[in-house]
């Protein structure tokens, strides 16, 4: 009996990296796995070559994956890794982008570049991971952080009301918009799928763990706890509406494909297709 | 044929384990102790050993192995790529 002794995934990994810097019970290792997974599945259809694909990060947790994944990526600076991903696809169009941030990175600091690239429908996946706070540099309050809760920065809680990217991406020019949690890891593996054979700005939300950071403040430091109160509180739904993506931490938080348009992509649109 | 020790490789650190239709490989020194293996199964398969990896944590070990269904939540909710599920036969 042959015993492998190797994970399924390693070969997508740069093994010399692993494990990764982030704190037990992180989420953000769920959503590469899954992520990979999609990608291994596409490559082994034939739909996507590996040597096209590449990975672009910014600052903070999530974009550190980008060191952790063996295929050829860029870590850029704070906010700025869609611009450097829409200069590599304009310059060649048969790159596979891939951008991964937090919330911070792509809807805080980089809030004006995501509109702009979602307006313009340009070819490429963003997957932002949300975990309410700017976790990497010590639980700032972050534009999607919640109110009336305590971060580093409001320690009398947040005064501000959130912004809720996946309706602010649906109602712009993107050609699929959804929103997975990593305490459901197999719907982030089918929409990033999905999100692989389409063309144009595919937007995917990913509500993620952090519990050294957010679940300190919110009282659930223990990891299989803040896990556990995540997926008690995630409703899939088929097809919802934009007015259901508000997330609210006591009503729930409802994940799907909120919006999947066929429009003609930037790169299209310039090579002189339907305009 | 059944594993029923605990077969340690030296080389790797690999906690495999099989049942007559699925085996559950952990790679010790990958185990940041998160326990979310251990709440997502849903058969409780897996345990908190009493094995300590070069980075102090202690990972889990498939005890209860013949409970093993192989729905794989464990593969796909590990976030340090430790855990992996392979079926026998």
């Amino acid at each position: 009996m042959a015993i492998t002794y190797t994970h399924p995934l390693d070969k997508h990994l740069r093994l010399e990296r692993i494990p990764t810097l982030y704190c037990p019970g992180c989420g953000l290792g769920i959503g590469l796995g899954a992520m990979l997974r999609a990608l291994d599945k596409r490559i082994s259809e034939g739909v996507i070559d590996p040597r096209k694909v590449f990975w672009v990060g910014g600052i903070g947790c999530t974009a550190r994956m980008v060191f952790y994944v063996n295929y050829d990526a860029a870590h850029v600076i704070h906010g700025r890794s869609i611009p450097f991903a829409i200069g590599a696809v304009l310059a060649n169009p048969e790159l596979k982008a891939i951008v991964v941030g937090g919330d911070g990175d792509i809807a805080g600091i980089g809030g004006n570049h995501l509109v702009h690239a979602a307006r313009r429908n340009i070819d490429m996946i963003v997957v932002m991971f949300t975990n309410f706070v700017y976790a990497m540099t010590g639980g700032q309050v972050a534009p999607t952080t919640p109110r009336k809760v305590k971060t580093t920065t409001t320690p009398y809680g947040n005064p501000e009301y959130p912004m809720n990217a996946v309706k602010l991406v649906g109602s712009l020019n993107a050609n699929y918009v959804a929103r997975a949690s990593v305490t459901t890891p197999h719907y982030i593996e089918q929409f990033f799928y999905k999100a692989l054979g389409m063309s144009g700005f595919r937007f995917i939300e990913v509500v993620s763990t952090c519990p050294e950071v957010y679940g300190r403040h919110i009282g659930l430091r223990d990891p299989v706890e803040m896990y556990n109160e995540l997926k008690k509180r995630v409703k899939y739904k088929h097809k919802p509406s934009l007015e259901e993506a508000e997330i609210d931490w006591e009503k729930g938080i409802v994940i799907g494909e909120f919006i999947e348009r066929n429009n003609p992509s930037f790169i299209e649109i310039l090579r002189g297709g339907q305009a | 044929m059944v594993f029923t020790g605990l077969t340690q490789q030296s080389v790797i650190g690999l906690i495999t384990r099989s049942s007559s239709k699925y085996r559950v490989n952990i790679i010790v020194d990958r185990c940041k102790e998160c326990g979310i293996c251990i709440s997502v199964c849903p058969t409780k398969v897996l345990e908190r050993s009493n094995i300590l990896n070069k980075y102090g944590y202690h990972p889990p070990e498939p005890v209860n192995i013949d409970k093993c269904i192989g729905c794989k939540l464990c593969e796909y909710n590990c976030p340090d790529f430790a855990v992996f599920i392979e079926k026998v036969g």
